[in-house]
């Protein structure tokens, strides 16, 4: 178990490196979004990026939670989506297309994350 | 996508071409609470006057009575005299009333725009073999140092042994049908410095004289106007300048104009004949200066080019020359679309633009009111108009028409047919009109503006007219959930500038406050790629654009701030606050600021694709759609202007007509991925396309010769779509004919 030593590996820079990029996201989500609700626009990005936030929090701070959140959020952008514009593909696109290719990712991040925590739990046992 | 901006391009040309205008001495009566009865900027009519000081900055233009500016071409030219129209000789019958079946003759083809060639070789069935025969070099294109203007946006007109076209800058060109070989060329010596928004030359006319015999030089001649404002008359079998034409073969058609400088006016549509009189429009710059050079129409005599007539739509019923320190009054509706010609009625269809500051009316006389955004039937004999049909009331979205009108036989309620007027608009909406009246065929209707407007003393109309019997070549009016992108980031950024403008839909006013929401666009709906009618089978054609625009009025103080500067304005650079959306409107409270409706960051378009359409609509049967299809794919399109290779037909903006045949074939490039596609007219399939060497910009044209069909397209791109620009004439056909 060379981590213990608290060395990271590359798949975990990856996957801090993937939280920074939904924490990013997340409080564009945050600012712009409120932006848009305040202007009578949909509600759908604040709330979202609220989530969104979490999540990138939590996986920076190597949380599985924070990958259980990305893909809550991102079930809400697909109920969202299907109730805004139903199946069109070329509306789905710019709604679901990024947020699912960014979910895959974060899918794969989730043995990692596991691994993160079992460390953190193992030391905490120390 | 980009390219996608294109629509931009069409804005431009809108722009570029529907200058504003109005007229001195007309106290805007009816306007209620103009900002001034005795606004300056003096009209043909009156003599000079001294500005009040109170309007003073009204009018901080040059005055329009200093000298014509050097470098003008034209202005070299001694003035030319008038004659009565009734001097004017009776016309020969031309081959544009009944071209040869292999012939295309006309701009549209003959003397009703049609872009219907009855020709049959080229067959849905063979389409996909057909080939480039040859192609031909206009070499015209921009230079090192010049910043690209060009769009050649040409036709070719095709009349027995000669094909005939016009190089971006005037030239006038015969090469060999069947080898694309030069047989001869004129150069009409344009400079750089006189291209106005676009270095363009859509065609030239073909037209015989009555009065030279034939077998002598100039019986058969081509006419064209230029961007330098010359009308020039050369030799159909040699190019020779026509000596009995003007002086030696030229006329100058700035003459009457007032202070100009060049660039600022300019000719880019070929003017038809009808009854021996040869009918001039030109485009005046967009957005410029309430007082830009007038829009005057003028008829010339095609056999002399001695003056006839001029229709100033501010002095109606002063039909000469101006003289002296006269000239036709400045700021009036300019039309710079093809015209329409009809020898029957005896009347010229002039689809017309807005008076000058486009997006500001409270200026504006009633007469011009009257007759901006219209089409207008001049009778050729009198220079008067006949009638008047009004597509959009007091314009200030750029809505001038840049379609040509095509004419056609409709139906009527008795059996009998109807002389028809198919007017395509940039709002989509097509009007289909009585030719002899102006009446409508299919209903209009005059509905509710959505707003009375908000600019102080600059009232809306408070109705609009629409073609309600036409299917509308347009999308219902944008929803945020219409925004697009590529991720829901820019989806988002769209969303937000989507809710920060003003917007209610189709003729939302002017605001200064925020920015306001323009769809349709002024790239269309239909731009100057017109439609194609098939009369044998009733088929109308339209392409058409999906490209809203995001517009703000400026204060006068921010549009200096900005830099926005008329072009005549000693300190005007190119580029710096132009006809390409943004514009000075000086002698006007504002300024206008223009952008596609767009993701700045990526180029993308902020509303959801297809952003151009082709549609066949059944004029024989209650006019139906047929079928309706995107039009251009994503090949040369993509975020940050990437080409993104794909063969998805994602609808892109497009400018540029379609041809249709006896083949049952439509042939049309258009769009910016820089192809040219045959579509079968019936079902609305590509079963052919080809990529050209630069965008197809232009109207495509098909000619028959040695036995062979060919299709013509001018691949010269096109600067405000932002395709690529080439010199390239591409001419195709079937393999049997390219072995020769």
């Amino acid at each position: 178990m060379p981590n213990i030593q608290g060395n990271r590996t590359l798949t975990e820079w990856l996957t801090l490196l993937l939280g920074v990029v939904i924490l990013l996201v997340g409080l564009f989500f945050v600012i712009a979004g409120g932006d848009l609700a305040m202007l009578g626009g949909s509600t759908y990005y604040v709330l979202c990026g609220i989530v969104l936030v979490a999540s990138g929090v939590f996986m920076l701070m190597g949380r599985t939670l924070g990958a259980f959140l990305y893909l809550a959020a991102l079930a809400y952008t697909w109920v969202w989506s299907l109730w805004e514009v139903g199946f069109s593909p070329v509306d789905l696109l710019p709604r679901a297309f990024g947020p699912t290719i960014l979910g895959i990712l974060v899918a794969l991040t989730i043995p990692v994350l596991r691994r993160m925590e079992s460390r953190r739990t193992l030391r905490g046992a120390v | 996508m980009r390219r996608s901006h294109l629509l931009a391009t069409a804005a431009g040309l809108a722009l570029a071409c529907s200058p504003l205008a109005a007229h001195a001495q007309f106290a805007p009566a009816g306007s209620g609470g103009a900002p001034s009865a005795a606004v300056p900027g003096p009209g043909n009519a009156s003599e000079p006057t001294e500005s009040s000081p109170k309007n003073q900055g009204y009018f901080s233009g040059p005055s329009p009575y200093a000298p014509q500016a050097p470098g003008v071409n034209a202005a070299n030219l001694p003035d030319i005299e008038s004659i009565d129209a009734s001097q004017v000789p009776a016309m020969a019958p031309q081959q544009s009333a009944n071209p040869a079946r292999e012939d295309w003759v006309a701009y549209g083809r003959d003397d009703h725009q049609t872009r219907y060639s009855p020709l049959s070789e080229i067959t849905p069935e063979n389409a996909d073999k057909l080939k480039v025969a040859f192609t031909y070099h206009t070499g015209s294109y921009p230079r090192p140092g010049q910043v690209n203007k060009w769009a050649a946006e040409t036709t070719p007109i095709k009349v027995g042994d000669g094909l005939y076209m016009c190089s971006a800058m005037n030239d006038i060109i015969k090469l060999d049908p069947v080898t694309g070989k030069q047989i001869w060329r004129r150069n009409v010596d344009v400079k750089y410095h006189s291209i106005p928004y676009t270095a363009a030359c859509k065609g030239v006319t073909y037209f015989t004289s009555s009065v030279v015999p034939e077998g002598q030089p100039c019986h058969n001649r081509l006419i064209e106007g230029t961007l330098d404002m010359r009308l020039i008359a050369v030799d159909a079998e040699t190019g020779d300048f026509c000596p009995n034409f003007g002086h030696g073969g030229q006329v100058n058609l700035m003459q009457g104009l007032g202070e100009s400088v060049p660039g600022f006016v300019s000719m880019t549509a070929p003017p038809p004949v009808i009854n021996g009189v040869l009918v001039v429009n030109h485009e005046v710059l967009d957005g410029q200066r309430r007082w830009a050079p007038s829009g005057v129409i003028r008829g010339y005599d095609a056999e002399s080019g001695k003056f006839v007539w001029a229709w100033d739509v501010n002095n109606p019923d002063d039909h000469s020359q101006p003289t002296g320190n006269r000239h036709y009054s400045r700021g009036t509706p300019n039309s710079w679309a093809t015209l329409t010609g009809d020898n029957e009625q005896g009347l010229v269809y002039v689809p017309t633009g807005n008076s000058a500051a486009d997006y500001y009316s409270a200026l504006r006389s009633d007469a011009e009111n009257k007759v901006s955004s219209a089409v207008v039937a001049i009778d050729v004999k009198t220079g008067s108009p006949r009638w008047v049909f009004q597509t959009a009331h007091k314009d200030v979205w750029d809505y001038d028409i840049g379609s040509q009108a095509t004419l056609m036989d409709m139906p009527g309620p008795d059996g009998q047919t109807v002389p028809a007027l198919i007017m395509p608009t940039k709002r989509g909406q097509t009007f289909v009109l009585d030719r002899r009246t102006g009446k409508p065929i299919l209903p209009v209707e005059e509905r509710p503006a959505p707003s009375p407007g908000v600019i102080p003393g600059d009232p809306r109309s408070p109705t609009q007219p629409w073609s309600v019997g036409m299917p509308a070549l347009r999308v219902p009016d944008l929803k945020e959930t219409d925004m697009w992108g590529m991720s829901p980031i820019d989806q988002l950024f769209c969303r937000i500038k989507f809710r920060r403008a003003n917007y209610v839909g189709e003729f939302t006013p002017p605001s200064v406050d925020k920015p306001w929401i323009e769809y349709p666009g002024y790239n269309g709906g239909s731009d100057w790629g017109s439609m194609s009618y098939d009369p044998q089978s009733g088929i109308l054609i339209a392409n058409w654009n999906i490209t809203p625009m995001y517009d703000q009025l400026v204060t006068r103080k921010k549009a200096d701030k900005l830099g926005l500067m008329p072009i005549d304005d000693p300190n005007f650079k190119p580029g710096g606050g132009g006809a390409e959306g943004n514009g000075a409107m000086d002698g006007t409270p504002y300024g206008i600021v223009v952008t596609p409706f767009w993701d700045q960051y990526t180029g993308m378009m902020c509303n959801r694709p297809p952003y151009g359409m082709i549609t066949a609509i059944d004029m024989k049967h209650g006019q139906k759609v047929l079928w309706q299809h995107p039009l251009g794919t994503a090949r040369a399109n993509g975020p940050w202007g990437l080409p993104t290779g794909l063969p998805w037909e994602i609808g892109t903006p497009n400018n540029g007509g379609s041809v249709v045949t006896g083949g049952g074939l439509i042939f049309i490039a258009a769009a910016t991925d820089n192809q040219i596609r045959a579509i079968d007219e019936h079902t609305g399939k590509v079963v052919w396309s080809a990529v050209l060497p630069g965008g197809g910009q232009a109207n495509p044209m098909t000619y028959e010769a040695n036995g062979h069909q060919y299709v013509a397209i001018m691949a010269g791109g096109h600067h405000f779509m932002m395709t690529p620009v080439s010199d390239q004439l591409v001419v195709y056909a079937l393999p049997d004919a390219v072995k020769q």
